[in-house]
């Protein structure tokens, strides 16, 4: 028995941080190049900033959460995020620096650092893990791609490790679409070649010079009356924010 | 009918290739009461007649009967028993079991016949008495005399009421004082209570003391002669 | 008398009785004794397991073993309560279990968190008696804990210094409180000072909004090894939903190990004897040859071949037996040295996890019926046996040719 439910879903904070940096981008015909396509989506959030509000409705065959935060991320190595409500919880947060994962707990005002071997539990009760914190930004280095389907509206590609890569799964599968170029699913394989989970995205909207899908939905599909669904609220792009925002003393500040 | 009948007994063992004759058509009837002595030199075939006699050895020829019965049509389980309650032995080194007291060497045949403990106890007693070896009930035969052994070796044998008593040279590792005494007793027992008795010797002091004299040489039958 | 006659047929020869009594004497006294010995490793290995975490018999909702599902937990209801008190339950303890993240300062490790009853935890497992720091959990305590060395290593924490544990409620919440170490326990199984930790029960129901709620009863009884019929007999007396597993049921491993405990032991018994057998047989033979004479003089008398057996056989029974009751008193002995005393060998060797349990760096031996009675029946038969051939060769013997010879 994992010490936290086991729902690794890295790439869904891959989603996350699209979602928090725009994934809107405009491909050339003529460099199109699906390795290529993925590191410049990649690319695309360095050096931006976001600033949101994020609701996120968890469901599971025990208890149904509703949850407010507010989050805020440099590039894709900084992300600090705060329980605003419900009340028991507020203030916990997490702060992520590169490969370091902190908790802040307000009740007994203590600050976790989450070992390595933590990883893989659960973030905030939800169906998102410690560790795609860490490592979802780095789904371009440890694929290799190759576009399965084209149609007029969108793409089909399919993710397959590289030998020596550390990951999890054994097959990711993409539909994106075209224009604007946003996510429509992400569906996830394990090592067996069996369908495990699926990302939904929707509720597309401009925001500033990008679009994206707002909300994403986690199904967890061994356990089918399960989701996490996160809605973006109050989504800004290209906001004022250091490297050193990113402390353990502002992980630390209680609103 | 004769209490022990030997008809034309032989006895031959082999040695290697070599055949030795130790009894050659020997026969011999003995009648209850008697008081018989096998007499011969050594190696003559004392000691293999008084194992036929004695059922512990078959003959090579002839037949041995006991009671008018054949003992080689008795099968081979029921020899002990016709060991045990027809015939007592004394053997020339007097053979006590070394572990058993003088009274419980007596006891012992009575032990094996299956006789109540306290009949078999008083009935030793009493032959202990008879035999002059009271207060020796409890001495182990290492702490007894020859003499003594012996009496108590005849004690067993007649203990459990024999058919016949043989006695195998019983005087042989006796003095003659002592040889002299061992006879009277037996002879006593055998006037007193017609007690039949065979044993052998070649020494001529004790043959004098035999009522009968069956005389051996090399196997044969010399002589019987009845000495009244 | 046939019996009188045999015990003194074994007195005769003092000395080669002696030599071959103490021969038979110490072999089963060793051979109980290093089974005592093994018994005290496999007890000390099912102890390590069952005395030290799960008990012999654990209750707990359907299939909450199999993957410790926080949700399959039930309350400890009075009937439950009234159940568990016979004779042959010497302790039971509710248990909440938690799995999370424990930490000091800028250390962090994941943990195994029991919430227990300090008391009747302490009927069933010897946590307490393992402490190499601190103290236990009393009654009362509201939010002290208990871990194991090579946690609190890790988490660099010593009694009096504070813990947080974090980890998912059953709400789906973040539930986290704050700690007191209280006490550092070792017990040699690696899996438990690296990952265990006992805790107040009601804190833990707080902590893991599981309110009056447990996941297991930890069950110790009388008889360890037997606690499957005791299983069997409760398994048709429990509320639905619930169900008790014994230790072999928790511990399939173990109980291979247990279970061929049996095996091996019979092995070991026989082969140690067959050298054994072969004094004896020797010894025998001797005796029945020196006495050839003695035995055509019986037979001649009127011993039955079969009595003559029979005495011979008497004789090495009378030897097996007076051997077994002294090598087994000798064999208690030592047992019960080494159960008491024992040695300590925690400086030449390292505990050494097996099939869920650990076998702990000492000689100890344990006191198990088995032991004694398989050596000492062993024993019986064999001399018995060895006796048997030279009890038949006497049988066999002629008479005539057995007296004359000298
Ligand atoms: N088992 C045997 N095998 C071979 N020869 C034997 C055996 N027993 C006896 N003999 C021989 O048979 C003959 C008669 O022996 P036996 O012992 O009957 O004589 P004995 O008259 O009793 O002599 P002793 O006075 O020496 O005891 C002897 O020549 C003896 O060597
Ligand atoms: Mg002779």
């Amino acid at each position: 028995m994992p010490i936290f439910f086991r729902l690794k879903i890295f790439p869904a904070i891959l989603a996350l941080s699209a979602l928090m940096t725009g994934f809107s981008l405009p491909v050339a015909a003529e460099d199109f190049n699906l390795a290529g396509l993925v590191r410049r989506v990649e690319q695309q959030y360095t050096g931006q900033s976001s600033i949101s509000r994020v609701e996120m409705d968890v469901v599971t065959g025990h208890w149904e959460r509703h949850l407010t935060m507010e989050s805020w991320s440099l590039g894709r190595e900084r992300f600090l995020i705060r329980i605003l409500s419900p009340a028991k919880e507020k203030g916990v947060a997490t702060l992520k620096v590169e490969r370091e994962v902190w908790n802040f707990l307000p009740k007994v005002d203590r600050v976790i650092r989450i070992p390595p071997s933590m990883m893989g539990g659960a973030w905030m009760g939800s169906h998102i893990t410690n560790d795609d914190l860490v490592k979802a930004n780095h789904i371009d280095e440890d694929y290799h791609f190759t576009l399965l389907a084209e149609t007029a509206e969108q793409w089909t590609i399919e993710g397959i490790p590289r030998p020596d890569a550390p990951v999890i799964w054994g097959k990711i599968i993409y539909q994106v679409r075209k224009e604007p170029l946003v996510p429509i699913q992400i569906e996830y394989y394990d090592e067996e070649g069996v369908l495990v989970r699926r990302i939904l995205f929707d509720d597309v909207q401009t925001i500033g010079e990008r679009t994206v899908p707002l909300r994403m939905t986690v199904l967890p599909l061994e356990k089918p009356d399960e989701k996490t669904v996160m809605h973006y609220r109050d989504l800004q792009f290209d906001v004022e924010l250091s490297e050193d925002f990113f402390s353990l003393a502002e992980l630390k500040r209680r609103r | 009918m004769a209490l022990i009948e030997l008809k034309t007994v032989s006895k031959i063992y082999t040695l290697g290739s070599q055949e030795v004759i130790a009894v050659k058509d020997f026969s011999l009837q003995l009648e209850k009461g008697e008081f018989c002595v096998l007499a011969g030199p050594s190696g003559s075939g004392k000691t293999t007649l008084l194992n036929l006699i004695g059922c512990l050895d078959q003959p090579s020829a002839g037949e041995v009967w006991l009671e008018g019965r054949n003992v080689a049509t008795v099968p081979a389980k029921e020899l002990a028993a016709i060991r045990l309650n027809k015939i007592g032995f004394i053997f020339q080194s007097y053979n006590l079991i070394p572990v058993l007291t003088a009274a419980e060497n007596a006891e012992f045949t009575l032990m094996l016949q299956g006789m109540d403990k306290k009949v078999r106890r008083e009935k030793v007693r009493r032959w202990f008495v008879d035999l002059g070896l009271e207060g020796l009930e409890e001495r182990k035969p290492s702490d007894l005399s020859g003499g003594q052994q012996q009496r108590v070796a005849i004690a067993r044998a007649m203990a459990s009421d024999p058919a016949v008593i043989l006695a195998d040279e019983p005087t042989a590792n006796l003095d003659s004082q002592t040889s002299e005494e061992l006879l009277a007793v037996m002879q006593r027992l055998n006037e007193e209570r017609g007690a039949t008795f065979v044993f052998s010797s070649h020494d001529p002091l004790v043959i004098a003391h035999g009522k009968r004299v069956v005389r051996l040489v090399d196997g044969h039958l010399e002589s019987d002669q009845c000495v009244s | 008398m046939l019996y009188q006659l045999a015990l003194r047929n074994i007195w005769r020869n003092r000395r080669r009785t002696l030599l071959t009594l103490s021969a038979m004497v110490v072999s089963s006294a060793l051979l109980i004794l290093s089974l005592g010995i093994f018994s005290g490793m496999l007890y000390d290995m099912l102890a390590s397991a069952t005395e030290q975490y799960y008990g012999h018999m654990v209750i707990s909702a359907k299939g909450y073993q199999d993957d410790r599902d926080m949700f399959l937990n039930f309350s400890l209801t009075t009937p439950l309560e009234q159940q568990l008190e016979r004779k042959e339950i010497l302790g039971y303890s509710p248990r909440l279990r938690g799995f999370g993240l424990l930490s000091h300062d800028q250390e962090s490790a994941p943990g195994e968190i029991l919430g227990v009853k300090p008391a009747l935890e302490r009927g069933v497992t010897g946590l307490a008696d393992a402490l190499t720091a601190g103290s236990y959990l009393e009654t009362g305590d509201r939010n002290g804990v208990v871990l194991g060395s090579g946690l609190a290593r890790r988490l660099k924490v010593v009694p009096g210094d504070e813990l947080v544990f974090v980890t998912q409620a059953a709400d789906g919440s973040v539930g986290n409180d704050l700690l007191e170490v209280r006490g550092i326990f070792t017990t040699g199984d690696v899996g438990h000072d690296n990952a265990l930790a006992l805790v107040p029960l009601p804190w833990l129901q707080n902590v893991i909004a599981l309110p009056e709620r447990i996941h297991e009863i930890a069950v110790r009884t009388d008889q360890p090894l037997n606690v499957a019929a005791l299983a069997r007999e409760f398994r048709a007396r429990l509320p639905s939903g619930l169900e008790i597993l014994d230790w072999g049921e928790m511990l399939p491993e173990m109980r291979e190990v247990v279970a061929s405990y049996d095996v091996s032991r019979l092995i070991i018994v026989i082969i140690l004897y067959i050298a054994t057998a072969l004094g004896i047989l020797n010894t025998f033979f001797m005796s029945v040859m020196e006495r050839t004479r003695e035995f055509g003089v019986l037979m001649a008398i009127g011993m039955k071949p079969g009595q003559v057996r029979r005495m011979v056989l008497l004789e090495t029974f009378f030897m097996g037996s007076l051997a077994l009751v002294c090598g087994v008193l000798l064999g208690l002995g030592l047992s019960l040295y080494m159960a008491e005393v024992g040695i300590d060998l925690s400086g030449t060797l390292t505990p050494i996890t097996y099939a869920g349990g650990t076998i702990l760096p000492r000689l100890h031996a344990v006191i198990e019926p088995g032991n004694v009675y398989i050596p000492a029946s062993c024993l019986l038969v064999i001399s018995l046996l060895a006796g048997f051939l030279p009890a038949n060769r006497a049988a066999r013997m002629q008479p005539v040719v057995a007296i004359r010879e000298d």
